[in-house]
């Protein structure tokens, strides 16, 4: 067994209904003092998954492992109380009737208890607030108490179900930033559910994507976004364009040039994703031709809707300042580390 | 635009009418004659009367509490072979009258009876405990209901902070759910003091029974009005505490969204456990009590007059059920027209069911007195002669009493009902082209009908099982079950007492079942629903 301090998921099955596992199959490995995101669309199994961990939902087959010790299996199952996981639950789950403080007390034990939990509340600027109950906190003390209490009994595996989800978009970034901070330094094996890709990516040191149950690739938020495994994978980081093509020469042809399609065989269908960066107007006349259907205004630029001769739509980034409109035409390049070519 | 029919002066009146015999006991408790009765109670008995309703209170809400709330928790958060069934099963000793659990457990733990091994249920003590057996569905009627919508995310968090499943229940789950304790509880506590049979028969005379003996035996009915007035400050207050906690639990109410939880299956010996847990509070509160009635019933005579007794019981708890689930309606709409008559009245006739029946039989005695009076003053000046009709001689007087208490718990079910009828609801009916008697009758009417139903449901088995209101008001030879089985268990007589006893428990049983199935299907189309969103 490896992995002194980490997390092992071995072929995890969870299912509620026969023949529709929620989790199937999952594998993944998480150590102390890193973050692991779980990024997937809603009911992909992730918050299932995470549940699991935790001990909460028992698994119908497949080992659950923390520092070698078997946590859970289809017949033995460590209880939730005796597994050092600290739960971030989406809504909280802050206990209504107990105070801030109270809250975040409530898993410790012996006689310093209280000022243990107020140092906690402390360290996350919440000392004044020790008396108040959560329906008088803002959502964002809310979920500051809810981190605070999960980290209060120093666990092993810390666990965040979409931690962030219901927070204004302005709180989440001073919240996230915070956070991380709060999770590095506790060095707690970390893994964060979220369907959110700018979330997993700003906060994660590895992303996981899960679909339908599946782990479908893992790996840094770099090497995801550029080389993706696949559409679906492609997909859950971010908008990408698909071209259909055939693998001529070992390069898959698109509307503005070849990508090299190493590994897949000669003749084999496959397709181009490419990323909104990857497809960029030059002023060379060497370009594919397209014309601007229309321009929209985004806070990353200005999103180019074109249509390319062959009649194909394709989407362009470009800066907000470029005066490209609507009815003008463009010559188009490919930047090919933005694309990637995938087996269909 | 909502549809408000103007039911407001209808409920005023109708509110007035049951509030009126409590302002009469309150007016006559003030400016009655005074006699030495009270300061010789007050010297002799009444420490042990307050003494036996304090300890019959304590223990009948630690009973009804435990069970009640236990069995919730088992049925709302777990799977295991039988829960199905138990979930409406367990609402049923609500068909059993207290005072009929008292007699066959009593009975049964008596030095010669065959459960003599155990200690007799006799005293306050024993009787606390028959009031938990029979009366514990209130609190777990509405504890299964929170348990049942409360999302497991704190239960859950309390888990992985190191909680155990029974510090997680009871510092959290628990005190999640007070304000339905409380809510349950209060209702146990109404119907305990409320009780006049089950404590004479244990021999531990509560409040309700002195206030009974001052009237009958003493026929003081100025003193009976002050031990009323004693006996519903304590009720009243009562109420006011459950209502505070229900205001906090308002404000404690779970942050986030709700999600219901998703019930944890037990496996062998714990599915076992639960299953026991769950069934020991049916026999003991319902089959064991109808089926020892029903033994001693076997070997003793049929009572006298039992035929007919069960025909005036029945017949009364039709009219008053049919009464109180129309009052009902007309008070949900007085609530909802959110106009301040309408509510105050609507939550004026609310109040009703914290005056014992003991309290509301002697309050419509003397209201229905001054009216006599009145009349006959009346009708001499005009023809010579007093009014030709007694007005205390009739059954209608104990409908009026009977209202005056159960209609409060016909209003719940009503208003419940018709907060469905959204407005979008009737505004989708309108702009359909349906015109407002429409809307009513095909609209408002299937919805609101089966909030009706179980209403007069609820109120026919609380008329059937009335004993103290009964006893005071009914005309002269107008026996019910209840009384023929408290005067024959008065007289030692068991064995004839028992065929009523059983008999009402017989007859409340199909309505209990009905309500009982009603309120738990709602709940599974609800959670069905929720699995087809989900899948």
């Amino acid at each position: 067994m490896t992995g002194l301090r980490t997390l092992q998921i071995e072929q995890v099955e969870i299912g509620y209904a026969p023949g529709r596992p929620a989790v199937a199959g999952v594998s993944l490995e998480f150590g102390c003092g890193s973050i692991t995101a779980l990024l997937g669309p809603s009911g992909s199994g992730k918050s299932t998954l995470l549940r699991a961990i935790a001990g909460l939902e028992r698994v119908q087959a497949g080992e659950i492992r923390f520092a070698g010790e078997l946590w859970s299996a289809p017949d033995a199952h460590r209880a939730p109380e005796e597994r050092r996981c600290g739960v971030v639950f989406q809504d909280y789950a802050l206990f209504p009737h107990l105070t801030a403080l109270d809250n975040v007390a409530f898993g410790l034990s012996g006689p310093g208890r209280k000022s243990d939990a107020m140092a906690k509340l402390e360290a996350v600027e919440l000392g004044a607030r020790a008396r108040a109950y959560p329906h008088e906190l803002s959502g964002g003390e809310q979920q500051r108490v809810a981190l605070a209490r999960a980290l209060t009994p120093e666990p092993d595996v810390m666990l965040l179900d979409e931690p962030f989800s219901g927070l204004d978009r302005r709180l989440r970034g001073a919240l996230r930033e915070a956070s991380a901070n709060a999770l590095r330094e506790a060095g707690a094996a970390t893994l964060i559910v979220t369907h959110d890709a700018e979330e997993a990516m700003a906060l994660a040191d590895t992303i996981a994507l899960m679909a339908e149950g599946r782990i479908i690739q893992t790996g840094d938020a770099q090497s995801l976004y550029l080389n993706p495994a696949s559409e679906a994978a492609a997909r859950l980081l971010g908008e990408v364009e698909r071209f259909d093509a055939t693998v001529t020469d070992g390069q898959a042809q698109t509307p503005f040039g070849e990508v090299g399609a190493p590994g897949l065989s000669e003749g084999a269908e496959c397709a181009v994703l490419i990323r909104p960066e990857g497809v960029q107007i030059t002023d060379g006349a060497d370009g594919a031709l397209a014309h601007v259907l229309e321009r929209r205004i985004t806070s990353g630029g200005a999103v180019l809707t074109l249509s390319l001769e062959s009649g194909e739509r394709v989407r362009a980034t470009t800066p907000i300042t470029a005066a490209h409109g609507a009815g003008d035409s463009v010559r188009l390049r490919l930047d090919t580390r933005f694309a990637t070519v995938v087996a269909v | 635009m909502t549809l408000r029919p103007n039911a407001n002066a209808l409920a005023a009146l109708a509110a007035l009418a049951i509030a009126a015999p409590l302002l009469a006991v309150v007016a006559l408790a003030v400016f009655g004659a005074w006699t030495d009765y009270l300061a010789h109670l007050a010297e002799t008995r009444l420490t042990d009367y307050l003494a036996n309703t304090a300890i019959v209170a304590l223990c009948a809400c630690a009973t009804a509490g435990i069970v009640g709330a236990v069995s919730a928790w088992l049925v709302a958060r777990y799977a295991f072979p039988g829960r199905a069934q138990l979930e409406w099963l367990l609402a049923l000793p609500l068909a059993m009258p207290a005072y009929a659990a008292a007699y066959a457990w009593f009975d049964l733990t008596q030095a010669a009876g065959p459960l003599g091994f155990l200690p007799t249920v006799r005293g306050p003590v024993g009787a606390g405990f028959i009031f938990g057996l029979t009366l514990y569905p209130y609190v777990y009627l509405l504890m299964r209901e929170t348990f049942a919508g409360q999302s497991s995310d704190a239960y859950d968090a309390a888990r992985t902070l190191g909680a155990g499943p029974a510090r997680a229940f009871t510092r959290i789950a628990l005190p999640m759910a007070r304000p339905a304790l409380a809510a349950g509880l209060g209702l146990v506590l109404m119907e305990t003091m409320a009780d006049f049979g089950a404590v004479v028969h244990l021999g531990a005379p509560t409040l309700s029974v002195a206030l009974v003996r001052a009237w009958a035996g003493e026929g003081s009915s100025p003193d009976a009005a002050r031990l009323a007035v004693l006996l519903v400050t304590i009720t009243f207050l009562i109420l006011f505490i459950e209502r505070a906690q229900r205001r906090r639990a308002r404000q404690h109410a779970a942050s986030g969204r709700v999600k219901p939880p998703r019930r944890v299956r037990l496996g062998g010996g714990a599915a076992l456990a639960a299953l026991a847990i769950c069934a020991i509070p049916i026999l003991a509160g319902l089959v064991i009590p109808m089926a020892r009635l029903g033994w001693l019933a076997l070997d003793a005579p049929v009572a006298r007059g039992l035929g007919e007794a069960a025909i005036n019981a029945l017949s009364l708890a039709v009219i008053t059920a049919l009464i109180a689930a129309a009052f009902g309606i007309v008070a949900a709409y007085a609530l909802r027209s959110r106009r301040p008559l309408g509510v105050a009245a609507a939550r004026l006739a609310g109040l009703g069911y914290a005056v014992p029946g003991a309290v509301a039989a002697l309050g419509v005695l003397i209201v229905f007195g001054q009216l006599q009076s009145g009349l006959d003053a009346l009708w001499t000046s005009a023809f010579g002669q007093s009014f030709p009709f007694l007005l205390t001689a009739g059954a209608a007087t104990l409908v009026f009493a009977y209202l005056s208490r159960f209609a409060a718990a016909a209003i719940g079910p009503s208003e419940s009902a018709l907060s469905r009828v959204t407005p979008s609801l009737e505004g989708a009916a309108r702009s359909l082209g349906a015109g407002p008697r429409r809307v009513i009758t095909q609209v408002h009417w299937p919805i609101l009908s089966s909030g009706a139903l179980l209403a007069g449901l609820l109120v026919f088995v609380e008329v059937l099982k009335e004993l103290p209101a009964t006893m005071i008001l009914r005309p002269f030879n107008f026996d019910t079950l209840a009384v023929i089985a408290h005067n024959y268990a008065s007289d030692e007589r068991l064995g004839e007492a028992a065929l009523p006893a059983l008999l009402i428990a017989i007859f409340c049983l199909p309505a209990m079942v009905f309500v009982a199935r009603r309120i738990t299907r709602q709940e599974r189309r609800a959670e069905r629903q929720l699995a087809t969103e989900l899948g």
